[in-house]
């Protein structure tokens, strides 16, 4: 089959403006020169059917009754050649040290908001700074031991960071499913094509998981904290807990006793938890500190952690740097705290709550893209150049409302990718989220989850909103 | 093993189970029908009425169903969602309960399961009801044996192997106690003795537990009322009987608190023995005529009652609202 579009205005990552091949998809596109449509066909309805049956599903809100969709899953590999990947891990490892250091920094003396780095009125008002753990010395100093950062690559091929995701980042189960769907797709081909392993992902969770057991304890017991099985990402929970071999819980099958331990709930008595990867947000984690009404929490679970009988990934209060304002002084942290300029650069950005930039943002609101600055997935969100002029209007209304809440950024064209579609072979705008593990070292997993935009022009990749995956080869070599 | 799960796997089989055991006697009833002579829907409703009434399911039926043909049943009894004990409720419950433990079971198991309720949510309510499809029967009926064939070959024999056994066996104790008592309210509806439709009505009852051909190697006989009673309430070795899976229950409680079968440890295991003396040593004449009928009705509560107690013992948890939850789970969605 031979894969045939205009490449168009954009940075296609197979192809350059010439239409030829880039090296390192040489090898790749030769192979699917090799194949016919019907085997192709074959392959790909092989793939759709085994992650039906497996169950290896997400759930959609908003209808009347929540539907299980799969995750659709586009067979061309996106591939990153070694120089470009050992940049970006630079970049990613260098940020997550950044926000580490400045969660520790927040939640104890706050120097970079006294030497007038960060804003105080910006932290104060982030919803997701908890004063609740001011103080409070969390297990080796690490805040955010999983990343998904978001990213994305403009015109010219330069990779940009859209956001960081250091609450519950998900999306890694799809990481490792897709891989396994296309060793079983191209079995001769995958092993000669020199693309680094990402299997071994869920062995890293479990060691830096261990890792923060506390006062470093042996073999601790350690457990995945679910929201349960009505959640969207509860797959990859059950996912994960059985990679590692650890028990998956939700809220009602732990409890916090008078000794201030976490203990489950088992069919032989009570035993204790060391540590929880918990794939629940903050608000709803413990009803005796945050939200009252939460029913998928733990009561007393901020107490065991306070006392240092829990080791908690990640830990509570990451969210203050996952704000989408936050997210604009990340290079400042990266300057404060480290002394170097950010490999990555950030996604130009204007922050209403600045008198200045509220105008600005106002007067060109059809020509950015306007964020929530807490929302994720995709949801509440403008993207002017596609909007009616009704919806710009309403959003600028809601944006005068309440400045601090949005964000607004220079609309990025992101980069195209071969993607098979009802037409053929046509470019689909993709990003990628890698996956960083920072336990006793900081593992950034070669590889991640390509995200692909399927309508055509579209450039929302989320699942929720009609986005498809793809396995992210990232190679030895160049070419 | 976390109470949840234990719960979940518990529930898992039980559904399985109930589904197999609904396909059989919508199964076995719609192809005595097609033997019957006079058939107009009012003979048919009378032959499906004592079946609603024996699983509970009667007063349901009549409020959701104006019409009463002999599509209008088995369409309640395998595909109405309303009706909690149907076939696609008890597959898709059972799937459920998979789902919140699937890192618990084998992922043959799951597969199983999923790929039965897809198959299930495509078929059409009106052409299987309507034909009297073997195959569909067919279908469900197997998947049920393949599970507990794979329960039996890639689940380790452990502790939730054990729970798994007590919600099957528990469910087919009391789905058999259920189709005897069927024949009870057929007893009930007729005057005269009809010797012929008598027979017929217990080959159907043999025919619903799978155990014809078993029964036939014991009695060579005619077939009748008595044989089939003490045959589906003691026979020591045919696996559907009453007293063999309360016996498998037994087994299987035992093995998870470890006390020898001649002892108790909890309150699940004391009733649980009681009830088999009783059945066991039962005097042959509470087996026949009159006594029958309350002998069965207090197996059939004592079972609810020993499930309880299993539930208090190994599974408790708060009871939560699913639907509140369920508005939760999805408002608390992490950065996706």
């Amino acid at each position: 089959m031979q894969i045939k579009y205009d490449t168009g205005p954009f940075y296609d990552e197979a192809f350059d403006k010439q239409g030829t091949p880039r090296p390192h998809y040489q090898n790749f596109i030769e192979r699917l020169d090799e194949l016919t449509e019907a085997e192709f066909n074959r392959k790909r309805e092989a793939i759709d059917l085994s992650f039906l049956q497996q169950g290896i599903t997400f759930t959609v809100y908003g209808n009347q009754e929540s539907t299980e969709r799969i995750f659709p899953f586009d067979m061309i590999p996106r591939i990153i050649p070694k120089t470009e990947w050992d940049h970006l891990a630079l970049g990613l490892e260098q940020r997550l040290k950044a926000l580490n250091l400045f969660l520790n920094d927040v939640y104890h003396e706050q120097k970079i908001i006294k030497d007038g780095v960060v804003p105080a009125e910006v932290l104060n008002s982030s919803k997701h700074f908890r004063k609740e753990i001011m103080g409070l010395d969390v297990p080796r100093d690490i805040y955010i031991h999983i990343c998904g950062t978001d990213l994305i690559r403009d015109d010219d091929g330069q990779y940009l960071v859209l956001e960081d995701n250091g609450r519950c980042p998900s999306g890694v189960s799809y990481m490792i499913e897709n891989r396994q769907a296309m060793k079983r797709a191209f079995p001769r081909f995958f092993p000669k094509a020199g693309v680094r392993a990402v299997l071994d992902y869920p062995e890293k969770l479990l060691s830096a998981l261990q890792y923060i057991a506390p006062n470093g304890k042996r073999n601790p017991t350690v457990a995945v904290l679910t929201p349960g099985v009505y959640n969207s990402a509860y797959f990859e929970h059950c996912f994960l807990a059985r990679q590692m071999g650890v028990e998956i819980v939700e809220g009602r099958d732990l409890m916090v006793d008078s000794d201030d331990c976490v203990y489950m709930r088992t069919t032989e008595g009570l035993k204790q938890v060391d540590v929880l990867y918990r794939r629940i947000d903050d608000d709803f984690i413990d009803p005796e500190v945050f939200r009252k009404d939460s029913l998928l929490g733990v009561p007393g679970l901020v107490r065991a952690y306070k006392k240092g009988n829990l080791g908690l990934a990640n830990a509570l209060g990451t969210g203050v740097a996952d704000d989408k304002v936050m997210y604009c002084f990340v290079p400042d942290m990266i300057k404060y705290y480290l002394g170097e300029d950010a490999i990555l650069p950030n996604v130009e950005t204007w922050l209403p709550y600045r008198k200045a930039d509220l105008d600005y943002v106002l007067e060109n609101a059809d020509k950015l893209v306007i964020k929530a600055a807490n929302e994720a997935g995709g949801y509440g969100m403008l993207i002017g150049p596609h909007a009616t002029k009704k919806e710009v209007e309403e959003f600028k209304a809601k944006v005068k409302a309440a400045p601090r809440e949005f964000i607004a950024q220079t609309p990025i064209s992101l980069s195209r990718h071969p993607t098979y579609c009802d037409e053929g072979f046509g470019g689909r705008h993709i990003d990628l989220r890698p996956y960083i593990i920072c336990g006793e070292k900081t593992r950034i997993i070669p590889g991640g989850l390509t995200r692909v935009a399927l309508k055509k022009g579209s450039l929302v990749v989320n699942s929720s909103q009609g986005g498809g995956s793809k396995d992210t080869w990232v190679l030895n070599a160049d070419s | 093993m976390l109470c949840r799960v234990a719960d979940s796997l518990f529930w898992m089989a039980r559904y399985i189970e109930r589904a197999e055991n609904t396909v059989r006697l919508v199964d076995v009833t719609l192809q005595t029908l097609l033997e019957s002579e006079h058939s107009n829907d009012e003979v048919h409703y009378a032959h499906w009425k004592p079946i609603l009434s024996s699983l509970g399911d009667l007063a349901l039926f009549e409020t959701l169903y104006s019409e009463k043909s002999n599509t209008e049943i088995p369409e309640f009894l395998i595909f109405n969602r309303e009706n909690p004990s149907s076939v696609i409720s008890c597959i898709s419950a059972a799937r459920e309960n998979a789902r919140m433990i699937r890192d618990q079971i084998s992922s043959e198991m799951w597969e199983v399961i999923n790929r039965t309720y897809l198959w299930l949510k495509k078929q059409d309510p009106e052409a299987v009801c309507q034909e009297a499809d073997y195959s569909f029967f067919q279908h469900i009926k197997e998947f049920s044996q393949l599970f507990q064939g794979l329960v039996d070959t890639t689940f380790p024999h452990q502790i939730g192997f054990e729970f798994v056994k007590i919600g099957a066996n528990i469910e087919r104790a009391d789905k058999t106690c259920r189709i005897l008592d069927a024949k009870h309210y057929m007893l009930q509806q007729t005057e005269v003795k009809d010797d012929a439709l008598d027979n017929a009505q217990w080959t159907a009852i043999l025919r619903g537990c799978s155990a014809h051909e078993a029964y036939r190697r014991v009695f060579v006989a005619d077939i009748e009322g008595d044989n089939v009673r003490e045959f589906l309430l003691r026979s020591r070795d045919f696996p559907r009987s009453v007293l063999y899976c309360l016996t498998r229950v037994q087994l299987a409680m035992h093995a998870i608190s470890k006390c020898p079968t001649s002892h108790f440890s909890n309150e699940a295991e004391r009733r649980l023995g009681q009830l088999i003396a009783k059945l066991n040593y039962a005097n042959p004449s509470d087996l026949n005529g009159k006594e029958v009928g309350k002998l069965i009705e207090s197996i059939e509560e004592d079972l609810g009652e020993i499930a309880v107690e299993i539930s208090k013992r190994y599974m408790f948890s708060e009871i939560v609202d699913p639907a509140e939850e369920a508005d939760q789970t999805q408002t608390s969605t992490a950065s996706a």
